[in-house]
């Protein structure tokens, strides 16, 4: 297979993926396909150097997030909040919990969550990756990234919970 | 394992992409003999596959594929074909490294093993000498120029005998001769002979 099918192939099995995770941690569609757009630059310039061809999915997703946190260095965009460290009551979920919020809801409800529990988050609902992947993706250990999406994950119900609660004071 | 632990564990369960972790094996297990631990699994699973759906239904701008496609930057030549030419750069620089180190230590032998001599004579910028049979007080000028930039530099010994001057290896001895062109000087050096060629490594310079 010539270089340029090899990476067109690539491009159309992973940028939806991509671009959906750089949306759900910039809030930007325009900066999340500028990283999607650079992930693939880079990896055409260095994927050379990946050894094990079947984690390149992983290697995608980390450079991604790699580069949108240069950009976080840069600009502080995100009015985000930080999360209590401590585990909260675990939130009875009602099953239709977020049949109400539309995409854009769901996003700007992440967007509220700091980035450090965001990008965890999303990883584990878009369900690309294995709890490890993920882990290897944000370089952290497995323990910290599975209790950032416990905490996490609380933190979005119970925002939806509100959500959902708004909308049906407003009728 | 109670009921609480089981909630914090299963917390994190995504369904059949987690049924091989071990971590969730035994809070399942636990799941199926608690019923009311079964329906708020059930609960959550379902709100989660409801955010999946939402979050998967988003989509990219309809031009965003063609455009990276399109805007794809030409790689350096790198991988194996690169490695193999830096390989062969190495190889070649390392040979030519050994060579000349040789040549100069067999160089630096033959020196160690010359006659010191002293030859007294008038210093001549070999080019024109030998190509226009230039020399003398009238041809200073030039060969002061010559033998300054670079040209071969010699000594034509009272008895006719013409020598190359010359420093120690790789060092070039031209600026300090430049100054006695086409005059009549006394140099102490070592001499070696190849082919009825005289050569003069010069160790020291005196103008008489």
């Amino acid at each position: 297979m010539s270089a340029d099918l090899e990476f067109e192939n690539l491009v159309r099995l992973y940028y939806r993926d991509l671009y959906r995770f750089g949306l759900s941690l910039t809030g930007s569609e325009a900066d999340a396909a500028d990283l999607t757009q650079e992930t693939f630059y880079i990896w055409a310039n260095k994927g050379h150097q990946l050894q094990n061809p079947a984690s390149v999915k992983s290697w995608l997703f980390t450079t991604l997030h790699r580069e949108f946190l240069k950009t976080c260095r840069r600009q502080n965009r995100f009015p985000s909040e930080s999360i209590d460290e401590r585990m909260e009551d675990l939130p009875n979920v009602p099953a239709e919990c977020a049949d109400r919020a539309d995409s854009r809801t769901l996003l700007r409800i992440l967007g509220e969550i700091a980035e450090d529990f965001r990008a965890p988050l999303v990883l584990y609902y878009m369900e690309d990756l294995s709890y490890k992947e993920i882990a290897d993706v944000l370089a952290l250990p497995l323990g910290t990234v599975q209790s950032r999406i416990a905490r996490a994950k609380i933190q979005l119900l119970r925002r939806l919970s509100e959500t959902n609660l708004s909308l049906e004071q407003a009728r | 394992m109670n009921t609480r632990i089981a909630k914090e564990i299963l917390l994190l369960y995504r369904g059949p992409i987690d049924d091989s972790d071990p971590q969730f094996r035994a809070a399942l297990d636990y799941a199926k003999s608690d019923r009311e631990l079964g329906q708020w699994l059930r609960e959550q699973s379902e709100c989660y596959g409801t955010i999946r759906a939402k979050l998967r239904a988003i989509e990219p701008p309809p031009d965003l594929a063609e455009k990276i496609v399109r805007g794809r930057p030409i790689p350096f030549l790198r991988g194996w074909s690169r490695v193999g030419q830096l390989a062969a750069a190495i190889v070649i620089s390392v040979s030519a490294t050994v060579l000349l180190m040789n040549w100069s230590e067999r160089r630096s032998r033959a020196i160690a093993g010359a006659q010191e001599i002293l030859v007294t004579g008038e210093v001549l910028d070999m080019t024109c000498y030998i190509a226009s049979n230039l020399s003398g007080p009238e041809h200073a000028k030039c060969a002061r120029i010559c033998i300054r930039s670079g040209e071969p530099a010699g000594i034509k010994a009272q008895d006719g005998k013409v020598y190359l001057l010359t420093g120690e290896p790789g060092q070039s001895i031209n600026a300090k001769l430049a100054d006695y062109a086409a005059q009549v000087v006394t140099i102490k050096g070592k001499q070696s002979v190849r082919d009825g060629f005289a050569q003069l490594q010069v160790e020291e310079i005196r103008k008489l």
